[in-house]
């Protein structure tokens, strides 16, 4: 039997004007295990989140997730199709208390829209805003505001807003950017324990941490794929050497 | 905790503007101010637009500078369902919301597709266009002279006839439908609806992440705020018992936002102050001095410098300072309409 398969792409292509960002990307990233996507600065890594999430519709090529073609698909659909992400630059609620702003992921991801009930009065959802604060930690800070919170507090604030929507696939880009050592230790157990029960793709430039939670690497360089396989065999490969090199690095 | 504390004392404050609301028509001709009944009249009336400003800019996060086409639509709604179809007081203002709404979705369908200025302007200019139709279409309208029409019944049951002339039948069907619509505004933004409200208000971009259909979420507002605003000027229609295209200018929009702002932007009574202090402001100072417009202006640069939350957040502050005189002040009680001040102050991008 062929093993599932969790994102595909297709010849996925974005122009910017004369800049080609992702240029006719085609893989298949497995179900049942975390995949990477590096690349240096301005690969077109972020830009093929957008593609996959419906903030960006591609100019050709197709996506698919689980099986399910998506392309063309505004956002808010693309989550009920089972694709969850985290942005690059950590986006919450943030005049909104930690509780309230899963209540709001939950109730979207559960079609709650009534304009008469008290928001907080729904049993269940409650108790599911609950389980999700303690899944990634964050109970102490149940009422804060989120803008009060700590640049990693934040992250994980997001995680929960993205695990709100029960995902099949979650799309992480640069889960670690900017986190101390200790958070980013924190911040790598919460991502090992989402992962067991929904497929991961990650973005992100922090070599230990890709190396520590995938086991499949795609390498992409100005807009391509460039490499894909094994953390080990890409970490001999003397193209992803040679890209690494060739282009200005900051982390690390 | 001083959460609760600050609730009760909350109550207090709103059960003590009910009892005076109610008082108003009897206590004022007794002390010899009649006249401030209908000023306290028209500020709940003109409350109602400005609190359709705040529901679009301080719940979700859209500033319109066209409100008073909303309100015009009432008007026009109200006056023409009594001239036309001999209407009381509730079909008329029921007509008068029905237009203003159906207005509101039409305009709304395309407005929302915007954000910040695009929004703005656009609003400015479905509100400019309607205008000048209006004060051209001197047939139905009446342009800028407008067209009266006498004191409608408030109660017509039994061979028994109130109606508007009667001037406590006229303030308690006003107190009465402005209460129900900030009591139905509570309800709604404490709701489901009103957290999706914020959550769009907050960060647009996570908001379709999590799934919510950012389009639909800003039009229900969008209607909503209509229909407050067209509640607003039937209101104002049979307080006056007339309509006047006039009343569609953008100024009037622009004064709504004022009120609002003064008062607070994304609480719930605010624009109930807010409108309150610049009428009451203006009642006072126009009698003396002739250019009171520029102590309109002034106290309006002065509030929105010494209190940028507004009138409400004073109030918050002050109750917050009250009732935890050691806890770090910073931290605002857990609400979840109360708008960071960062959402309203970067453009809505997409
Ligand atoms: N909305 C946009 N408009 C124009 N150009 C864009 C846009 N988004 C991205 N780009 C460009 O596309 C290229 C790829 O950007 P992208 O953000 O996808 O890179 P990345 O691989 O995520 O880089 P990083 O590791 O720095 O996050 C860059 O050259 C970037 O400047
Ligand atoms: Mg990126």
């Amino acid at each position: 039997m062929e093993p599932a398969i969790a994102l595909e792409t297709r010849g996925l292509t974005k122009r910017f004007g004369g800049l080609v960002a992702v240029d006719g990307v085609s893989f298949s990233l497995r179900s049942g295990r975390v995949n990477a996507i590096i690349g240096p600065n301005g690969a077109g890594k972020t830009t093929l989140f957008n593609l996959v999430t419906g903030e960006l519709r591609p100019d050709d090529g197709e996506v698919l997730a689980a099986g399910v073609p998506i392309t063309g698909l505004p956002p808010h659909r693309i989550v009920r199709e089972g694709v969850s992400r985290t942005l690059q630059i950590k986006s919450v609620f943030g005049g909104l208390t930690v509780a309230d702003n899963v209540r709001a992921a939950v109730m979207a991801h559960q079609g709650i829209r009534s304009a008469f009930r008290p928001a907080a009065s729904y049993r269940a959802v409650g108790e599911r805003v609950d389980a999700l604060i303690d899944e990634v930690g964050l109970a102490r800070h149940r009422d804060r505001k989120a803008s009060a919170l700590s640049y990693g507090d934040v992250a994980l604030l997001e995680l929960a807003l993205a695990l709100a929507a029960e995902p099949k696939l979650l799309l992480l880009d640069e889960p670690v950017c900017g986190m101390g050592p200790e958070e980013t230790e924190r911040a790598v157990a919460r991502i090992r324990a989402v992962a067991s029960k929904v497929d991961v793709v990650i973005i992100e430039h922090d070599m230990e941490v890709v190396f520590s939670l995938a086991s499949h690497i795609v390498v992409m360089a100005s807009g391509a794929i460039l490499a894909e396989g094994t953390p080990d065999e890409i970490s001999r490969d003397p193209r992803v050497q040679e890209a690494y090199l060739g282009a200005p690095e900051d982390d690390e | 905790m001083s959460g609760g504390a600050a609730a009760w004392i909350g109550r207090g404050g709103l059960a003590l503007l009910g009892a005076a609301l109610l008082a108003v028509p009897f206590v004022l001709p007794e002390l010899g101010y009649g006249f401030w009944v209908n000023i306290v009249t028209e500020i709940l009336i003109w409350s109602l637009l400005a609190a359709s400003v705040n529901l679009l800019f301080g719940y979700v996060g859209l500033l319109s500078f066209g409100q008073a086409l909303f309100f015009g639509f009432g008007m026009y709604g109200a006056t023409l369902a009594v001239i036309h179809w001999e209407a009381g007081f509730w079909t008329g203002l029921l007509a008068g919301t029905l237009a203003a709404t159906a207005m509101a979705a039409v305009a709304g369908a395309l407005a929302v597709r915007l954000t910040w200025h695009y929004f703005a302007i656009i609003t400015v200019v479905f509100s400019l266009i309607f205008y000048f139709a209006a004060m051209s279409n001197k047939t139905l309208t009446g342009g800028d002279d407008g067209l009266s029409f006498s004191a409608p019944a408030v109660f017509d049951m039994a061979g028994v006839t109130v109606t508007l002339a009667d001037p406590l039948a006229q303030y308690f069907s006003v107190l009465g439908v402005v209460a129900a619509c900030y009591a139905i505004m509570g309800v709604v933004v404490r709701s489901p609806l009103g957290l999706a409200f914020a959550a769009v208000r907050e960060n647009d971009r996570r908001a379709r992440l999590i799934g919510i259909d950012v389009y639909r979420t800003r039009l229900v507002a969008f209607v909503l705020a209509g229909a407050l605003a067209g509640v607003s000027g039937a209101l104002f229609a049979f307080f006056g018992r007339y309509a006047s295209a006039s009343y569609m200018v953008y100024h009037v929009s622009g004064e709504a936002v004022v009120w609002a702002i003064v008062g607070g932007i994304g609480t719930l009574l605010g624009p109930l102050f807010g409108t309150a202090l610049l009428i009451v402001f203006r009642e006072l100072v126009s009698t003396v001095w002739e250019n009171y417009l520029f102590a309109v202006g002034g106290l309006t640069v002065l509030v929105v410098m010494f209190a940028p939350l507004g009138l409400a957040g004073l109030w918050r502050g002050a109750l917050g300072r009250l009732t935890a005189p050691r806890a770090a002040p910073a931290e605002a009680p857990a609400d979840p309409v109360a708008p960071s001040a960062d959402a309203r102050a970067v453009p809505g991008g997409r």
